[in-house]
């Protein structure tokens, strides 16, 4: 990761400009991610309840919390903000694998302020799933933010380790990897949900989702040309774990002048995901049921 | 409407304490509906997907999805005429605004002196050019030509209500730019979070949930960059936002370097209903029935274009 520059700028440049010409010219994307959405959606309606989604994304908070969390103070979201990672049922939650004091050096206030933002809101939107789920809340799930940094990165071709809290640029480069998928995972569950106050709230979250990602993605516009190369490695990556190679796209300029600081289609929407290439995702190609990456020991609950 | 001060008090409460009072909750997002004259026969398969919205005092409560879709389209015009003009110095294409579409009054290329934001700019331009598109697309012959559009009174009309000023121009300076957009982008997310529940059709659901995501991801891009501009630029999109909590129904998280997200206290975004939306963009805050003015006129084309109240 500290060798950025030294990508394989061919290849990079090469892959970029098939990602470019994905999004403003060819495809059926959209199509095809709804297609893959209905599906889920009829596989969801023989077995899946609200319950098992909100969980689902209950899991995923609990990853971002802890990621902004540690980022920002140095501590758990138990220690920083007083909240339980115990299910609804009393049982035990897991452990969060991090380097020691990973509390990031911010260079500037502005990046700091957003990071204790969006911790604050990871934060609530555990607290509101918790409360929402009450006694069926599942458990914090074992959480490693070490070791499965170090795995993308190899995985991106961004170096053999990769540090998110060494520095500011790192951490919005690490935020970078969990934004765009809230988003996709949001919005490919949403339409299974079959509360529609439940359906208002996770479209709720969704949103807040995609303002954090594009926060963070024109931060990285603004960082330069490393930290961008870094963002389009990285969503190459995630379409490569998800099974797609084809939904995900970093921060760029194209080839018209426009900036890439939307992670959306040919048709300029966002895009969604199944549960299946959200799980690919954060498991880092970990088979199902059994996880990896971020979630060592697989998820908590029925989607797992 | 409000004295700026008052509103603005609330708002500096941030949205972790505020929320009540003008807040809206989701609950009555489904209320409020209006004006629903159902009088069109559509010809497309979106015209059996319709929904009961549970009152709002328009002459029909039952309205369709193609309603809501036309409703967005209404919106994305106006988000594409703006961003088309300021980027490339001209508007949709023929082809993409309908047999009898209404004029455009205002709107001109802005000389960007800073690359970054005409790269901002273009890109949104693109974006909503396509969301025109899609929708249009998804309507079939039942699509809504674009409505007629005013920028040149509107803005100044909005600069004068907010506090700004007598006049202004979004296409004469980068700063006013992003503030021009600013006046858009959160309510297209509201807009679209309001109508989400709204719809029958798990399809549509999906299809609308990613022009929605993209209009998030705008509204983040903008309000990062005016957070970060600072100064007179901050002020005035805080005094826009006054604006329209005082016709959209609060749903502001007053913007500051510390209040990237516009959401509530739980941290999940707003919505509005279509009444508060047609208030905002007819540039209406008081309350009572209205069917255009602002930004929009000769009002909106479609069944949902006069408020109920």
């Amino acid at each position: 990761m500290e060798n950025i520059d030294q990508i394989d700028q061919k290849e990079l440049m090469q892959a970029l400009e098939e990602k470019r010409a994905s999004r403003r010219k060819a495809m059926l994307l959209g199509g095809a991610a709804l297609a893959g959405m209905a599906l889920t959606r009829s596989a969801f309606a023989q077995t899946i309840t609200d319950a098992d989604i909100l969980n689902f994304a209950l899991n995923l908070e609990f990853l971002e919390a802890q990621y902004y969390t540690l980022a920002t103070t140095g501590t758990t979201i138990d220690v920083a903000a007083g909240i339980s990672t115990k299910g609804g049922d009393g049982s035990a939650g897991g452990s969060v694998t991090v380097k020691a004091n990973p509390k990031v050096n911010f260079t500037d206030t502005f990046t700091q302020d957003f990071a204790m933002e969006v911790a604050m809101d990871e934060q609530n939107h555990v607290k509101f799933l918790q409360t929402n789920l009450s006694t069926s809340a599942v458990a914090m799930p074992n959480i490693d933010l070490m070791n499965s940094f170090n795995a993308l990165a190899q995985a991106a071709g961004l170096g053999s380790s990769f540090d998110p809290f060494a520095s500011q640029t790192n951490f919005l480069l690490g935020a970078f990897i969990f934004e765009d998928v809230g988003v996709t995972a949001y919005q490919g569950a949403a339409p299974a949900i079959s509360s529609k106050t439940y359906l208002d709230k996770a479209v709720g979250i969704h949103n807040v989702e995609a303002y954090h990602a594009a926060s963070i993605r024109t931060r990285i516009f603004q960082a330069g040309t490393s930290a961008m190369q870094a963002s389009q490695m990285i969503a190459m990556t995630r379409a490569k774990l998800d099974g797609s190679n084809n939904d995900d796209m970093g921060v760029s300029v194209d080839s018209s002048g426009a900036a890439t600081i939307v992670d959306a289609d040919a048709t300029a929407r966002t895009y969604a995901r199944t549960t299946s290439q959200v799980l690919s995702i954060v498991y880092g190609g970990g088979a199902a049921g059994k996880g990896g990456a971020f979630f060592p020991n697989a998820l908590n609950g029925t989607i797992k | 409407m409000k004295k700026l001060d008052e509103l603005l008090e609330r708002r500096s409460v941030s949205r972790r304490k505020f929320l009540a009072g003008i807040g809206v909750s989701a609950g009555v997002a489904a209320a409020g509906i209006a004006g629903c004259s159902s009088g069109n026969s559509m010809t497309n398969n979106m015209t059996n997907n319709t929904t009961n919205s549970g009152g709002g005092g328009g002459t029909s409560s039952s309205i369709t999805d193609a309603d809501i879709f036309n409703f967005a389209l209404n919106l994305e015009y106006l988000e594409a005429e703006f961003y088309l003009r300021a980027a490339y110095g001209m508007g949709l294409s023929s082809s993409d605004i309908g047999a009898n579409p209404g004029n455009v009054t205002g709107g001109s290329q802005v000389n960007f002196q800073s690359s970054a934001v005409k790269a901002y700019a273009l890109e949104i331009a693109n974006d909503e050019q396509a969301h025109v598109q899609f929708l249009r697309k998804q309507l079939g012959s039942a699509a809504v030509d674009r409505p007629a559009i005013d920028f040149t009174n509107a803005f100044n009309a909005a600069a004068s209500a907010a506090g700004i000023g007598s006049t202004f121009d979004p296409f004469s300076s980068d700063d006013n730019f992003l503030l021009g957009a600013f006046v858009f982008e959160d309510v297209g997310v509201t807009a679209y979070h309001g109508a989400a529940t709204l719809l029958s059709s798990s399809a549509n659901l999906a299809a609308a949930a990613g022009i929605l995501g993209t209009e998030a991801y705008h509204a983040g891009e903008i309000r990062t960059l005016i957070a970060q501009i600072g100064g007179s630029v901050l002020t005035a999109a805080t005094q826009i936002q006054a604006l329209r909590a005082s016709a959209g129904g609060g749903a502001e998280t007053t913007l500051s370097s510390t209040t990237i997200v516009n959401a509530d206290s739980s941290s999940i975004s707003y919505d509005r209903t279509t009444d508060q939306v047609l208030h905002i963009v007819y540039l209406s805050p008081s309350a009572g029935v209205v069917s255009k003015g602002g930004f929009f006129p000769n009002g909106l084309n479609g069944t949902i274009s006069a408020t109920a109240s």
